[in-house]
């Protein structure tokens, strides 16, 4: 991915407390057309939020005093439409989750590649800026067209029929292209406040979901597993929201 | 009670005097005062009473005979003779030495029944005293000296002899005769209890659940028949007990190591993953700036990649520590095997240039519920091994294949096959072979690990007989296929 200068440069907060990390990454993001703050605590992050507004937190989870899942909680209080992405390592799936219920939009897992944080980065900042896409009650991604209005979905010219449930659970997938969904927040969002525990349903669902829309159901495009997690939607079309790659193993 | 330690034949020589004396005194009150036989014969009951209460018997039998002797000298007529006239009289004496001599018996009974209690109740008392101090010597302390210590002086002990088995030690505490080790020594060899009253030396074999374990001998233990036996059971107590300390300190101590090897490891990984993310975010950053040289873009290149694989090295070694250690959860989902087998193989192309991997499909679908990640992680196990135990531009192959419910990947590779002696040790935790020592460093984990996700992910991995070649190690995995694709697949074969 080549570097595009942003026509309206985004602002950014780095939040982390090794130096080392958060400097290179200032220098790197501003590189790239961001304008970027730093920040060493969780405290020094929610006061920087509280002085001016960001598009963007990317903050640590791992820090001394107060952590960054707190952080994150009351970033979000203040600021609900600011995109936040938390920086956890891998096989440290409580926190991902946590993360994301404190208000988090998405993480990196460290060690991370730099076009991998800027992805993330795209993904979300389009999703917090401009919402839905420019036609309104249509949802596209890749192959598939989706009308919110009339409950109908496509792929290419090809029309394909989904049960009520199945064509929520797709819908709101789609509205939160590539950005991690928990379980209870699938769940809840399309069955109901009283559900969360209800894995299989869910599990059920997606596999028949892939089965209409995935080209190899074994091998999906559209619905990715993030493990322990939940799914993430992403549009194969869009680079910025390249699959996970397995190679941090 | 140490009063009483004049026993013998001097405490009865001397009761008998006082006796005689006592009997001499009344006869002479009682002659003087011209007291009547019933009189006399009830102040001598008296008397042999409390001659009786020294619980001496024989003592208190004298005293009986002598005071018949006085009563028919003194009061029976003819006074002053031993002749007695009536019948009657004869009849009194009779059943005065048979009365006297039936108090005694009754009286001493008696008195010596409450002092043998008395002595058990001491000895019990100076039992628990010496168990109560052997119980406060920490456990781990060896049966040496220290532990001998507290035995002197109980039972009047003046030394003692211990012979450990376990470690063929002899341990001597207080002044012991020339005899003591070997006494105790035979009484270990022979599996007999000693006793050699004329020496005042016993000794005992020590009994743990039916071993004898050693043997104690004392010198100078009084009452050896009574007390030898529970000292013996006290030192076998106290042998026992630190063999389960010494048992379960070792355990404890492997248990503390083992977590700390992988405390320490989690650590590190953790540690290596923030300046990590530093060097790619740098090097990305660099690549991606677009001023640099096609050289030096390759350049920082070579420095992104490079540390990603630092990170996935670290981060299978903290995967790999957690999975041996804990219990593995899957996340099971419908996947496509040979896609999960050519990400992996793609990677590990990348990593062992010198050895080509090969992917042979022979049936047409490969869907598994499994953890992708998982099984990732134990497929590269296997090619991690295959990679290193073959030779070196020998190709590895993986073949995937149905079998009934079931699809099959074998790793095939051409190094030394595992000798017959190892296949039943390879899959075992921290085992390394022969084979793997010469040819480099390895946790011995990687095996272990991977079979631990293959049973989680309800398959199977086993080492299979090389068939047809005589060389060669084929490793097989299998995986169930989920129950409602079973026709599908089986439809598309």
């Amino acid at each position: 991915m080549s570097v595009t200068t942003l026509p309206q440069p985004f602002s950014v907060l780095v939040v982390d407390d090794e130096p080392a990390l958060r400097k290179t990454i200032r220098a790197s993001l501003a590189a790239s057309g961001y304008t970027v703050e730093e920040a060493g605590t969780g405290g020094e992050a929610v006061g920087a939020i509280q002085r001016r507004p960001f598009d963007l937190v990317l903050l640590d989870v791992n820090m001394p005093g107060m952590s960054g899942v707190e952080a994150c909680r009351q970033i979000r209080a203040y600021a609900p439409r600011m995109g936040i992405i938390m920086v956890t390592v891998r096989d440290a799936e409580e926190d991902k989750v946590r993360a994301l219920e404190a208000g988090a939009d998405d993480y990196v897992t460290k060690p991370f590649r730099f076009r991998e944080l800027i992805a993330r980065l795209g993904a979300v900042l389009r999703r917090t800026r401009t919402d839905l896409g420019a036609e309104p009650g249509i949802l596209r991604a890749g192959a598939l067209k989706m009308d919110l209005e009339h409950h109908l979905l496509w792929k290419g010219s090809e029309q394909i029929r989904l049960s009520p449930k199945e064509f929520e659970l797709l819908s709101f997938l789609m509205k939160s292209q590539g950005v991690p969904l928990t379980h209870v927040n699938l769940l809840r969002a399309v069955w109901g406040a009283e559900y969360g525990d209800e894995l299989e349903y869910l599990r059920t669902y997606v596999r028949m979901l892939r089965k209409k829309i995935e080209d190899d159901p074994a091998r999906p495009e559209y619905i990715q597993t993030e493990p322990w997690v939940g799914y993430r939607f992403r549009d194969p079309s869009d680079p910025d929201q390249a699959p996970r790659r397995h190679d941090d193993e | 009670m140490q009063r009483f330690r004049m026993h013998g034949w001097w405490r009865t020589a001397a009761l008998c005097a006082l006796g005689l004396l006592g009997t001499a005194a009344l006869t002479l009150v009682a002659f003087r005062l011209r007291l009547g036989f019933g009189v006399v014969s009830f102040c001598y009951l008296l008397l042999l009473v409390v001659q009786s209460l020294s619980g001496d018997f024989l003592s208190s039998a004298l005293v009986s005979f002598a005071a018949v002797g006085c009563l028919d000298y003194f009061f029976t007529d003819p006074l002053l003779s031993f002749e007695v006239m009536s019948p009657f009289d004869t009849l009194g004496l009779v059943s005065f030495l048979l009365t006297g001599l039936i108090i005694t018996r009754l009286v001493t009974n008696v008195r010596a029944r409450t002092e043998s209690s008395r002595l058990q109740q001491e000895m019990l008392q100076q039992l628990y005293d010496l168990a109560q101090r052997l119980l406060a010597l920490e456990p781990d302390v060896k049966t040496g000296e220290q532990f001998l210590e507290p035995f002197l002086g109980v039972f009047g002990i003046r030394a003692a002899c211990l012979f450990d088995a376990a470690n063929a030690e002899v341990h001597i505490a207080g002044s012991a005769g020339e005899s003591l080790e070997k006494q105790t020594g035979e009484a270990f060899i022979h599996g007999k209890d000693y006793e050699i009253s004329g020496k005042e030396f016993s000794a005992r074999c020590i009994l743990v659940s039916g071993r004898t374990v050693g043997a104690i001998g004392f010198e100078g233990l009084e009452n050896a028949q009574l007390t030898a036996g529970p000292l013996a059971a006290l030192v076998a107590a106290h042998l026992e007990r630190r063999h389960s300390f010494v048992h379960a300190s070792r355990a404890a101590a492997a248990a503390q190591t083992e977590s700390y090897r992988t405390v320490i490891l989690d650590a590190l990984a953790h540690e290596f993953k923030t300046p990590l993310s530093t060097i790619m975010t740098a090097a990305g950053a660099l690549r991606e700036g677009g001023t640099l040289g096609s050289y030096h873009r390759e350049m920082a290149e070579t420095v992104e990649s490079e540390a990603a694989r630092l990170g996935r090295l670290t981060s299978r070694l903290i995967r790999t520590a957690r999975l041996e250690r804990e219990e593995v959860k899957p996340w099971m989902e419908l996947i496509d095997l040979s896609s999960v087998i050519a990400d992996t193989v793609d990677q590990y192309s990348r990593l062992s240039a010198d050895r080509s991997i090969a992917v042979v499909k022979e049936c047409e679908t490969s869907e598994v519920m499994a953890d992708p990640d998982l099984l990732r992680l134990a497929v590269s196990q296997l090619l991690d091994n295959a990679c290193k135990y073959s030779t070196p531009g020998s190709t590895v192959i993986l073949k995937i294949s149905r079998e009934q419910d079931q699809i099959a990947v074998r790793v095939l590779s051409d190094g030394n096959p595992i000798p017959s002696s190892e296949r039943g040790k390879i899959f075992d935790r921290f085992y390394r072979g022969l084979e793997g020592r010469r040819l480099g460093p390895g946790s011995g984990l990687g095996l272990f690990v991977a079979r631990k996700i293959v049973l989680a992910l309800g398959g199977g991995l086993d080492l299979e007989n090389p068939s047809g070649t005589a060389s060669g190690t084929a490793f097989r995995l299998v995986l169930p296929v989920p129950e409602n694709e079973r026709d599908h697949v089986a439809t598309a074969v």
